[in-house]
């Protein structure tokens, strides 16, 4: 069968060709601007040779040139591999590489594109550098890049062809690319458009970056709906966006629990007009009761949506509906239509309500697996069913509520960071003889990262350099927040470090 | 806006968020956000930094790019507002 996304999007663009698809940076695509841009790139990665089933890195911040990139590969039959524009060249180019990709549509303004192009050059076939310019003229420039100027065809894309690739954090700093497929994001994203009931009239403010499956999942259920993205680089000036909301008449707002964290800590909501905000959704880890609360009163007339997923399952996995709010605060609501959701125990087995296990799924949105690497798919891949290592329980009426994970991860505002991967970092600087890494509870970000550092006898404890270290190797997410020294780090009997007794 | 203020300023996201005493690291007029230095909840430290070491109240609606994002745009906020 045949459905993609790019088949959905270029239906309702062709319902509606002049209506505002992007706005960002004063300048707004259209519908007909973004199907144009996207034909380009699909014309010159066909004109490049590249075959459907290759990889094409994308190095993008959030701006209409990666939307047309995004769709362009994936109606290529190519898989699109957004990269996250925080890492360092050192990851970028590990993934690059670990994808395989034949080509990389890259910012050229990105920050470490001069260290990243020289490294990636010679083993990578295709490198294409876009300009990121806002509006039409913005569309024009791109397309003259692209060095195309062919409408969007539609081939046929099988829905369990692979579409997009999404790097996840692991347990280690290998490597772990998330392969979703045609089916994956289309169902996906119709179920999350139909149960937001998204339509040409919203105008949606998102602020989440699109390499990341939240972010994505927004861009997708909004540009097959016909909706307007609005997008917004950071909440750094919460005034600012809150006047923005206003003065667009934003009707959605997805966020993280650390983006309204922001937004409620220095604004009153109800100073401004946000009349139209019809709705907001929250995922991306728990969001603490007296924040929904607070959510809640400021903006009386605004449907606050609770909803947890993972990238295995494309995005979405669950949703509460605001009418449950209250009765059920504190859960993630219900599967998906067309989703299942069980919680078992360690022999596999379903257990009774209330009682805590891990979390089971399936459904059309969860992924082929992880790129090469059949025994880790193995791992959460069983009988149809995704293994997500979140812990949670159902109630006696099907809701679920997440307990924590199986798996050790640090949850920085929407990040999710393995401990491993700082550590592995951190034991690379001279001087350190050990090191542990564990979450600490933070007010914006929910949790912060500590790292406790034993020292080789006589090493200097150089609390700026390690710092420093963090910086040059990881994105600045990870980079601990907290560096304590210590003679010792806590360990059980067995000699298995014991993370929670180092917050 | 007094150079010992313009250093101070640079110093502390130096020391914070660059982790070295390499003034040539950060220009008096980068941006913070577009170079990655700070997030937005960086953003929020630096307020508490004006506030507290600096002594200055940001309010709300002052809370902008202009006033905040590079130690040039800082200072000049704070000297303006030290002066009022």
């Amino acid at each position: 069968m045949s459905a993609s996304l790019v088949h959905d999007f270029d239906w309702i663009a062709r319902q509606m060709p002049g209506a505002p698809a992007l706005s960002w940076h004063g300048g707004v695509w259209t519908y007909a601007d973004l199907q144009l841009a996207a034909g380009a790139t699909q014309a010159r990665l066909l004109a490049s040779g590249i075959q459907p089933g290759s990889r094409v890195a994308l190095l993008i911040r959030n701006s209409p040139q990666y939307v047309a990139s995004y769709f362009g590969v994936i109606a290529s039959g190519c898989v699109a591999v957004p990269l996250n524009v925080q890492e360092r060249a050192s990851v970028l180019s590990r993934q690059i590489e670990h994808a395989e990709c034949s080509a990389v549509i890259a910012d050229p303004q990105h920050q470490e594109w001069g260290a990243l192009s020289e490294v990636i050059a010679p083993k990578t076939p295709h490198i294409v550098t876009v300009d990121l310019q806002p509006g039409t003229a913005g569309c024009l420039a791109f397309c003259a890049e692209m060095h195309a100027d062919a409408e969007l065809k539609l081939p046929e894309l099988q829905v369990d062809e692979p579409a997009m690739m999404i790097y996840t954090s692991g347990t280690t700093s290998r490597p772990k690319g998330v392969l979703l497929s045609n089916g994956n994001l289309v169902a996906n994203a119709r179920a999350i458009a139909a149960y937001l009931r998204i339509t040409p009239n919203d105008k949606v403010l998102c602020g989440l970056p699109f390499h990341f499956s939240y972010g994505s999942s927004v861009l997708n259920s909004n540009l097959i709906s016909g909706a307007q993205l609005l997008l917004e680089d950071n909440f750094a000036f919460p005034q600012q966006t809150l006047k923005r909301m206003q003065e667009e008449g934003v009707t959605g707002f997805p966020g993280v629990p650390s983006t309204f964290a922001l937004l409620l800590g220095r604004c009153q909501l109800s100073d401004f007009d946000l009349g139209k905000l019809r709705y907001i959704t929250q995922a991306g880890g728990s969001m603490p009761r007296a924040q929904i609360e607070k959510l809640r009163q400021q903006l009386p007339n605004t449907e606050v949506f609770i909803m947890y997923g993972q990238t295995e399952a494309t995005a979405r996995l669950s949703y509460l509906k605001p009418e449950h709010l209250e009765t059920k605060l504190g859960s993630v609501g219900m599967p998906l239509p067309g989703v299942e959701i069980e919680v078992r125990n360690h022999e596999g087995n379903v257990v009774a309500s209330g009682e805590v296990g891990e979390i089971y799924a399936r459904g059309p949105n969860v992924m082929l697996g992880y790129w090469r690497e059949p025994e880790m798919t193995a791992q959460v891949l069983r009988d149809g069913w995704l293994h997500t290592g979140d812990l949670g329980h159902l109630d006696d009426e099907g809701y679920l509520y997440i307990d924590g994970r199986a798996v050790e991860m640090i949850k920085v505002g929407a990040f999710r960071v393995s401990p491993q991967e700082v550590e592995e970092v951190l034991a690379t600087f001279p001087g350190i003889l050990e090191v542990a890494v564990t979450g600490v509870a933070d007010e914006v970000l929910g949790q912060s990262i500590k790292a406790v550092i034993v020292l080789r006898e006589g090493a200097p404890a150089d609390l700026r350099g390690v710092k420093a270290h963090c910086r040059q190797h990881l994105a600045s997410y990870k980079v601990p927040k907290i560096v304590e020294f210590a003679t010792a780090l806590p360990r059980t009997s067995s000699g298995k470090v014991q993370r929670f007794k180092l917050a | 806006m007094t150079d010992a203020l313009r250093e101070q300023i640079r110093a502390f996201i130096l020391e914070n968020y660059l982790f070295t005493d390499d003034k040539s690291a950060l220009g008096l007029d980068d941006s913070l956000l577009e170079r990655g230095i700070v997030d937005s909840t960086g953003m929020l430290e630096i307020i508490f930094f004006i506030e507290e070491q600096l002594g200055v109240k940001v309010k709300d609606e002052e809370m902008i790019p202009d006033n905040l994002d590079g130690v040039n745009k800082i200072a000049a906020f704070v000297s303006k507002r030290q002066a009022a």
